[in-house]
């Protein structure tokens, strides 16, 4: 697993290609509905379940990745 | 053509001003002593009125927003600053986000079960959908049973539906549910303010927009015409008032009828021979929404960092909205009563009502002063609407009244926007059905293969 896991959620959540590991969630025009989505994507493929703050706080892939790691090192 | 159209909604109206244009006798029957239907303005001050029925719309109502700006309205924001007011598991937390303080994953769980479940509709077509029969029969509660077991999903499941379609889970069907999430653009664009389908509110309210309409139409309109028999024969057909006083004529004669009233109502006209389909069934249900307004001398609730934006997980006002005028000469918070929470409020008295809207709003928003008004608007009670938003299909209902809705019986067509599939529920929907019916019956030879073509657009 890796960062791209999560490029590819957020493509599929806001329908768009143009994500990369940097992307900010909320300036591709996501929103807290859509974040739930990512989060709940995490949880199945990665078995860590962060919550919205986790998300709020780090709303890009890499982000999101590097605390996935934090928690399930 | 003689055209009888009955109601004077924003489906009639609409309906009326096309026949109009394009050279019909057209006569409007409204029961009620004003135009507007769930379109209706509630004064809150000398110059703020607030919408007691329809208020938002956004940018997918295309039909909407080009009736606005021919009539020279215009819309105002919902954009909102600061932080949201939650009242959860009985604490009261003040956040950022819009999203309640529940398991974050479980809600992510729900809404990607409803979009599987959305995803599997036929939206020109709702039951002809694959496993139609399966959605048809089994109520949105019980498929939440089945699909999110999570306690905070099941917290919050009642609180979206409620908002989203004025709707009790345990009263419609999932196809039902599946079909208005569709219909009205998908769930995220249903849910969302800006972006949404709340990104505005009609500048100076809704009902100014029926009013329009309704000077266009001039003495067409009568008012205080309840409508309650239409019979037909090879030649014409006869609508039937209600006897009434104020009324100079019962009887309207016609080449065609439109029926522009919702499914509860048309269901309680008698029609003469009757009509081969039901409009509605003891299944279809009344929208579950009451709307309370609370004024105050400003948006004061600005200045202490809030947005007015609010979810309770108990009711009555199961969330709140700001619906200040944009001049901020008033303060305007809506708050909403929906689904089963607005069947047990609209059994209460007025003043019931009034006290446990404002002990809610206390609890809420702690800080603010009492407010200078509190309106209650009770769609539940309303005879003339039998409900709002719209009228919610029951398990059975998609199967049993989806094929013949716009169907016409005879010389009587069908308008309202329960009969479109596009935007159904809502003001968009509303007027795309009169359109419809207009098309239909000014191109008059083959009004089932019109509808046809019309709900596959």
């Amino acid at each position: 697993m890796s960062p791209d896991h999560i490029v590819h959620i957020f493509r599929r959540v806001l329908n768009t290609p143009e994500v990369n590991a940097s992307s900010d969630f909320f300036e591709l025009g996501g929103d807290s509905l859509l974040a739930t989505r990512v989060l709940s994507a995490i949880a199945r493929d990665f078995g860590t379940e962060l919550s919205y703050d986790d998300f709020v706080e780090n709303p890009s892939p890499e982000g999101l990745f590097a605390k996935v790691a934090v928690v399930v090192p | 053509m003689r055209v009888v159209v009955v109601g004077a909604g924003l489906a009639g109206l609409t309906t009326a001003v096309d026949l109009v244009a394009e050279g019909a006798e057209v006569t409007v029957l409204e029961a009620r002593d004003r135009v507007g239907g769930r379109m209706h303005g509630i004064p809150m001050s000398a110059s703020v009125v607030a919408d007691g029925g329809a208020a938002y719309l956004g940018v997918q109502h295309t039909e909407l927003l080009a009736l606005l700006r021919e009539h020279g309205l215009g819309v105002a924001s919902t954009a909102m600053a600061g932080d949201s007011t939650f009242l959860v598991s009985d604490r009261r937390t003040t956040t950022a986000s819009r999203v309640p303080p529940l398991d974050a994953v479980a809600l992510g769980d729900l809404f990607d079960r409803l979009e599987d479940v959305v995803a599997q509709v036929r939206p020109d077509a709702p039951w002809e959908s694959p496993q139609a029969e399966r959605l048809d029969r089994l109520t949105a509660a019980q498929w939440l049973a089945d699909e999110v077991k999570h306690p905070d999903a099941q917290t919050f499941f009642p609180l979206f539906i409620g908002e989203l379609m004025a709707a009790d889970p345990a009263a419609i069907s999932v196809l039902h549910m599946a079909f208005y999430l569709h219909s009205g653009g998908g769930i995220r664009y249903l849910n969302a303010f800006e972006g949404g389908a709340q990104q505005w509110r009609i500048d100076g309210g809704a009902h100014l927009l029926c009013e329009a309409l309704a000077e266009r139409l001039g003495d067409r309109v009568r008012l205080r015409h309840p409508v309650c028999a239409i019979d037909q024969d090879a030649d014409e057909v006869v609508v039937q008032c209600v006897p009434n006083v104020q009324t100079a004529r019962s009887e309207y004669r016609a080449d065609r009828v439109v029926v522009a009233v919702p499914p509860l109502l048309a269901q309680g006209i008698e029609f003469r021979p009757a009509l081969r389909a039901p409009r509605a069934t003891a299944a279809t249900g009344r929208g579950c929404a009451v709307k309370v307004h609370l004024a105050y001398p400003a948006p004061i609730w600005r200045e202490q960092g809030l947005s007015g934006w609010s979810v309770s997980a108990h009711g009555p006002l199961l969330s709140t909205v700001d619906d200040s005028p944009p001049d901020q000469s008033a303060g305007v918070l809506t708050g909403f009563v929906t689904g089963a929470a607005a069947s047990a409020f609209s059994a209460l008295s007025s003043d019931e009502q009034r006290d446990a809207a404002l002990a809610h709003t206390r609890r809420l928003f702690p800080q603010l002063p009492p407010p200078t008004q509190c309106s209650v608007t009770d769609w539940l009670a309303e005879k003339y609407s039998r409900g709002c938003y719209a009228a919610l299909f029951g398990p059975g209902d998609w199967l049993r009244l989806g094929p013949t809705l716009t169907e016409p019986h005879g010389r009587v067509h069908w308008a309202g926007t329960e009969t479109s599939l596009e935007f159904f529920g809502l003001m968009e929907g509303a007027i795309r059905s009169g359109q419809r019916v207009a098309t239909e019956l000014i191109h008059g030879a083959e009004p089932a293969a019109a509808s046809r073509k019309v709900m596959a657009r």
